[in-house]
């Protein structure tokens, strides 16, 4: 029987329709057998319009749904919702992609880029034409969620988890929490110690019956899905299995070492950031500023070091600069007769950061701008350490500044931990750092359901800003556990039982395990786990009976997509 | 109006930050009410092109979380509402007083068609384009706009309209001849008053003598327009229509045929009455309007009182008690005393009583206008008196506020028009009606007031993001007087899928820019004006703008003005990295002048602080880069104890360390560029911030 299909195309407010034709694809999409309606409309997924083709579905009674406009990725699940609330079942809802795959693809070639268009538009109906309404798989969810790293970020992530009423599993591969804090002095913007708020914090969760910590530890396996995952955490006490409903990561990124003889590091008296903060807390209590046995008369700080190279980082560490600038005013607080020479590329305090520039330039910091192109140059001689720059703001007149101590403002790099990424199957970037699935969208989520990013592994961040993607994160969570069922995506494999002779091929090819063999009725055949298949359809392909099929995506649809693909009209 | 709806958290602003908190709130099952004093939600965030690093069009990502928050069933929107007072109960929640203001039209019933824009007479400068383009008095707000429903922007009454003795409209028809609407201009005068046009040439003008422009370059001759509009519609020999609304059986009597009995006939026939008149009205036409208006004028005018259906009788009345028999409501100027006294189906001018059962809705339409109508007529109309005076026994002569001059005579529309673009529009809506006319949902609504709503909340979030600092404060730059020197958020409207040229053109001639200028930290790190903080977001929009420009207009030059290239984000020094591989022209340098050349090319002063010394560079198109200010008007509602700021005079995070988003105030939080300057990325995480720790105050308030 023929289906009532509407067709709604998407101009994206030029993004598309700079690029395709749309209006033409809605006249011939018209014509096509079935199609009953056919639209275009600026944005497709703004509310007026979302809310006329509602109207269009109830009153011309389509039965099945045909958005042609930006990637599934991005509005998969709004035109879902959108069929839903029009009283059709949403897996009758066809997307097709006709920007990142046709218009993005061919912004010089309108007429072809058209065509293509068309027929992947058409390719779209053929497909709406044989979508069958399908049940979301409804799982319990288990209201638990393990987190990785208990630095500040997952001390913190886990009191919050803790208060949605949440069982956390904090699991910290060092003898004792707080991570890089531990090292750390007093903390921009306000002076906090690092260590008050690391013990602030531990107390916390020790005083938190539904939080368990597992110090010494390790995440060695991960299996299970969304809702419900189990993990083992091997620690001093041996293995240990635990159920959770989510998983979230906050291992934190790497303090940078330099390079040998990168501005001398190596050389005595040529700090990172960090050694500096440990040398500030050690000679505060002194109340003498000594390194080595010699009193420190003037502190060179180089910023960048190790970041936005062409060789090497890429990438803005951020919160350096901050950082090394609050490093200048805590040791011109406690030593003020210590001069300082602040040697940047770009001062990027950003936002109320910027007071603290303020308030060193005040204090009389002397910060010197150099370009990378005539770097700072360390030298040792037998009097001490020599810094010679060109000042780009003096017209590139040449210092050379003797000193004591020299401070190579260092940020966050990207954690070498391989083995967690295996078990967990992060999604590593190109900067090292892990990748969310999309930064104004989600950006604490990952790309596999129910596992999350936080803090400054998913980039450098200061206290402040991986405390708020702890947060969220942990609000994320709640909103996954806290209802205690959740609806899984009902597009995953289903094996014809008659036609299967289970050979065992489709496990093989299946990246979650998620086909086991099993025997009904004495014949060996496959079984998928709902839970743990995605629906990627490695498994079709391989199977010699054409026994295994994605719902959504049947043998059939796919033939009449490939038809309606090649299909030539006049 | 009180109301007794809880709502565990509202949150205070439609923007992104507030979008994300209500959302997740919504998802973890809470009720959530959100405020937006605009029109729409969506923010600033939804009016930009595209954006950094990804370039995503911002439409495609703000747009659904729009749509979502709007379907969400656990998320109230209010649009077009202010918070009103905020005071904290004993038990830790709020109880909250909103005002949601009026506007004008019914949203049930508007289906966002758009129609009225078309047809209204009354420009504004479009905030959703920055003041790029015009739009409508009547509008909605922007394509994407959630709710798509228009608005009307009204300030009360126009001084004219205001000070108009009898109720008129004069802006109105100012308005509506401005666009060339003669007829529709006198009809609108009409739906207030008969014989529009003679009591225009009669009247003193109270209008004329309270408009804005009398003390700037001379009042507008409203008279003159109206009297212009009449005659050319009386002139052209077809009576004007007039709308009569719904029909009623009440059948009304009126005897008597003077001024103020004809006008009350008239408005009751307009409100749907069956009216009939006893009395000879061309009497009346030559006892008070021959001696000052042509005859044929005032003749066809008073023939405009047959087209609401008046009846009229040549023959001497019945007995009242005869009448009775037939009719509802029998209005008399001169009754008996004993018949004033007792009879309430008799009414006299001004009413003294009313006959409530039968009458409501005409009477209350018409007594609140009429009441005050002798009064006013004899105020407004000096000649009216006079006559009086000559044809009865004399009286006390009203004293006169105002000497009469006859209103000037326009022979031309355009004549007409010219005067009528000087309206300064002093109320925005004009209330010409144009809009109730075509709405085909009959959604319009000038009846609509201010509506107090109070809620309880468990909690609050600020989410009501920042404001930009205004250029034109610094006049070297000229932004006030230069038309080709736009502001970053300008710019990003230009370059908008929602754009108002259609294309990137500077202003000033519609000519494509081939070399433009884009001047960082306008207003923002800033000691003299603006805020001593870093905006933030500047820096890395104006490489994104750098990079958008290039691939609009491929030839052009684009150069960057700026202290210190702040990108620091996750793929911001990429971003950065990726705009001088384009060719973008990074100069370090603040600019200090700006000066403009005979064809609105733009020179500017600089220090290059790099290679040294004070230089100049010629523009065509300068974008200058304003600051991000705090927008914390809101915590004026506070009883008591409202949020602190923080010294820029952002709201202040108490504990940015462990408990960022928290304010001083327990059970007030703060999310967004509230707290502070965020792009989107940190906003959204901000926000979702915010929501843990809502929950968590929810659960120690104990809130179910």
């Amino acid at each position: 029987m023929a289906k009532k299909i509407g067709v709604f195309i998407c101009y994206c407010g030029g993004n598309i329709s700079d690029f395709v034709d749309v209006e033409k694809i809605a006249q011939e999409i018209a014509h096509e057998d079935d199609v009953v309606r056919a639209k275009t409309h600026m944005f497709v997924c703004s509310d007026a319009a979302q809310e006329e083709i509602i109207r269009e579905i109830k009153e011309r009674g389509l039965e099945a749904l045909v958005i042609a406009s930006c990637s599934p990725k991005l509005h998969l699940e709004t035109f879902r919702r959108l069929a839903q609330r029009a009283g059709l079942n949403p897996y009758t809802y066809i997307q097709v992609n006709i920007r990142e795959q046709c218009s993005w693809a061919h912004t010089h070639n309108r007429e072809e880029a058209t065509e293509k268009a068309l027929r992947l538009v058409r390719a779209g109906v053929a497909r709406a034409r044989m979508a069958r309404p399908l049940k979301p798989i409804e799982i319990k969810t288990i209201p638990a969620a393990l987190v990785v790293g208990a630095g500040i970020t997952g001390l913190r992530t886990a009191v919050a988890l803790s208060d949605l009423g949440l069982t956390v599993h904090l699991v910290e591969k060092e003898k004792r929490v707080g991570g890089l804090l531990n090292h750390l002095d007093r903390l921009f913007p306000y002076g906090r110690q690092a260590t008050e708020l690391i013990e602030e914090l531990r107390r916390e969760v020790e005083r938190r019956e539904n939080i368990h910590l597992y110090l010494e530890a390790e995440v060695t396996k991960k299996t299970g899905s969304v809702g419900n995952f189990k993990l083992t955490i091997v620690g001093p006490e041996g293995e240990k299995e635990v159920h959770v409903g989510a998983v979230l990561v906050a291992t934190g990124g790497n303090p940078y070492v330099p390079n040998p003889g990168e501005y001398g590091y190596g050389a005595p008296g040529i700090l990172t950031l960090l050694d500096f903060h440990r040398l500030i807390r050690d000679c505060r209590g002194a109340k003498r500023f000594v390194f080595n046995g010699h009193p420190v008369r003037r502190v060179v700080f180089i910023y960048c070091v190790g970041f936005r190279e062409k060789k090497g980082h890429r990438f803005c560490s951020r919160y350096c600069c901050a950082a090394g600038v609050y490093a200048g005013l805590t040791l011109k607080k406690d030593f003020p007769q210590i001069e300082q020479f602040h040697l940047y590329r770009d001062m990027r305090t950003y936002g109320s950061l910027e007071r603290l520039y303020h308030q060193a330039l005040e204090e009389g910091l002397v910060f010197v701008r150099f370009n990378e192109t005539h770097r700072p140059e360390v030298l040792e001689t037998e009097e001490g350490l020599t810094v010679r720059v060109k000042d780009e703001l003096t017209g590139g007149k040449e210092l050379a500044i003797s000193c004591d101590l020299i401070v190579l403002v260092t940020g966050l790099e990207g954690k070498e931990q391989q083995k967690l990424v295996d078990v967990l199957k992060l999604p590593v970037g190109k900067d090292g750092f892990f990748n969310e699935i999309h930064p104004k969208l989600r950006p604490v989520e990952t790309v596999i359901d129910g596992l999350f990013i936080t803090g400054a592994c998913q980039a450098p961040k200061n206290i402040s800003e991986s405390v708020a993607s702890g947060l969220a994160a942990a609000a994320k969570s709640g909103v996954l556990l806290l209802p205690g069922k959740l609806d899984l995506e009902p597009q995953i494999a289903r094996v014809n039982l008659q036609k299967c002779s289970w050979c065992g091929l489709c496990a093989e090819a299946c990246p979650y395990e998620a086909i086991v063999k099993e025997e009904i009725q004495g014949k060996a055949v496959a079984r998928v786990n709902p839970a743990l298949c995605k629906g990627e359809g490695a498994c079709v392909p391989v199977c010699p009976e054409e026994a295994i099929e994605v719902q959504g995506y049947e043998h059939q649809q796919i033939k009449a997509m490939i038809d309606a693909l090649c299909k030539e009209t006049a | 109006m009180k109301n007794d709806e809880r709502f565990a958290c509202m949150i205070v602003g439609g923007g992104i930050a507030g979008l994300e908190a209500a959302i997740t709130l919504g998802d973890m099952g809470l009720e959530v009410i959100l405020v937006e004093k605009e029109a729409s939600i969506g923010g600033k965030m939804i009016l930009l092109s595209k954006v950094f690093p990804t370039l995503d069009c911002a439409s495609c990502i703000a747009t659904p979380k729009m749509a979502q928050a709007a379907n969400h069933p656990r998320v109230k929107i209010m649009p077009y509402t202010d918070v009103k007072r905020v005071e904290r109960n004993a038990q830790g929640t709020f109880r909250v007083t909103l005002n949601k203001r009026p506007t004008y039209v019914d949203f049930n019933r508007c289906t966002g068609c758009g129609q009225c824009e078309k047809v209204c007479t009354v420009g504004r400068p479009d905030q959703f384009q920055e003041g790029l383009v015009a739009r409508k008095a009547i509008y909605i707000p922007f394509p994407q706009a959630v709710p798509k429903k228009a608005v009307i922007e009204k300030r009360g009454l126009s001084p004219c309209s205001r000070k108009c003795p009898v109720g008129l409209r004069p802006h109105a028809w100012v308005a509506l001849l401005r666009a060339g609407k003669v007829k529709e201009a006198y009809r609108r005068a009409l739906k207030d008053i008969p014989f529009a046009g003679t009591l225009a040439t009669l009247c003193v003008g109270y209008c004329e003598h309270n408009c804005t422009q009398r003390k700037r370059e001379g009042a507008l001759p409203i008279r003159g327009l109206l009297l212009f509009a009449a005659r050319k519609v009386l002139g052209a020999d077809q009576p004007p229509e007039i709308a009569v609304e719904n029909r009623l059986s009440t059948k009304v009597a009126v005897l008597d045929a003077s001024p103020e009995a004809l006008t009350t006939a008239y408005m009751l026939a307009r409100a749907g009455a069956q009216v009939s008149l006893w009395g000879d009205i061309y009497k009346t036409g030559e006892t008070f309007f021959s001696p000052h208006v042509p005859e044929w004028f005032w003749k066809k005018e008073l023939k405009c009182l047959e087209q609401v259906g008046i009846e009229f009788k040549k023959e001497k009345p019945p007995e009242i008690e005869k009448l009775k028999q037939t009719y509802d409501l029998i209005i008399h100027l001169n009754p008996s005393a004993q018949q004033e006294q007792t009879d309430n189906a008799v009414l006299t001018l001004p009413f003294k009583a009313e006959k409530t059962e039968d009458l409501p809705v005409v009477l209350g339409k018409v007594r609140a206008w009429t009441q005050d109508l002798l009064k006013a007529l004899e105020h407004a109309l000096p000649f009216l008196e006079e006559a009086k005076e000559a044809s009865s026994s004399g009286g006390e002569r009203a004293v006169k506020d105002l000497p009469y001059s006859e209103p000037p005579v326009f022979w031309s529309l355009s004549q007409a028009q010219e005067q009528a673009r000087r309206c300064l529009d002093c109320g925005l809506c004009c209330e010409c009606h144009q809009c109730v006319e075509v709405c085909p949902a009959k959604a319009i609504d000038f009846s609509m007031v201010p509506q107090e709503v109070e809620v309880e909340c468990g909690a609050i979030l600020l989410a009501t993001g920042f404001k930009l600092y205004d250029p034109s404060k610094r006049r070297t730059l000229g932004y006030a007087s230069y038309p080709n020197v736009l502001t970053g958020m300008q710019l990003d409207r230009l370059l908008s899928p929602t754009r108002p040229y259609n294309w990137l053109l500077r202003p000033s001639d519609g000519k494509l820019p081939g070399n433009i200028a884009l001047v960082l930290c306008v207003g923002s790190r800033d000691l003299t004006g603006g805020t001593r903080i870093c905006s933030r977001i500047c820096c890395m929009y104006s490489i994104k703008q750098a990079q958008l420009i290039m691939g609009a207009l491929p030839i052009a030059e684009v150069t960057i003005y700026y202290i210190d290239i702040r990108a620091f984000g996750k793929g911001y020094e990429e971003f950065f990295t990726q705009a001088e591989a384009m060719g973008v022209h990074f100069v370090k340098g603040k600019v200090s002048r700006i000066e403009e050349t005979t064809n609105n090319d733009l020179i500017l002063f600089y220090e290059d602080l790099i290679k040294g010394g004070v230089k100049k560079a010629r523009h065509d198109l300068v974008v200058l880069a304003t600051g991000a200010l705090p927008q914390t008007e809101v915590l004026k509602v506070f009883k008591g104890e409202a949020p602190a700021l923080d010294s820029s005079s952002f709201i202040e995070e108490i504990d940015p360390y462990l408990h960022p988003g928290r304010t001083n105030i327990p059970g007030v939080f703060v999310a967004g560029a509230a707290s502070g300057p965020k792009d989107i990325p940190d906003t959204v995480i901000h926000a979702g911030a915010t929501v843990a720790h809502i929950v968590a105050h929810l659960k120690e308030i104990g809130w179910s």
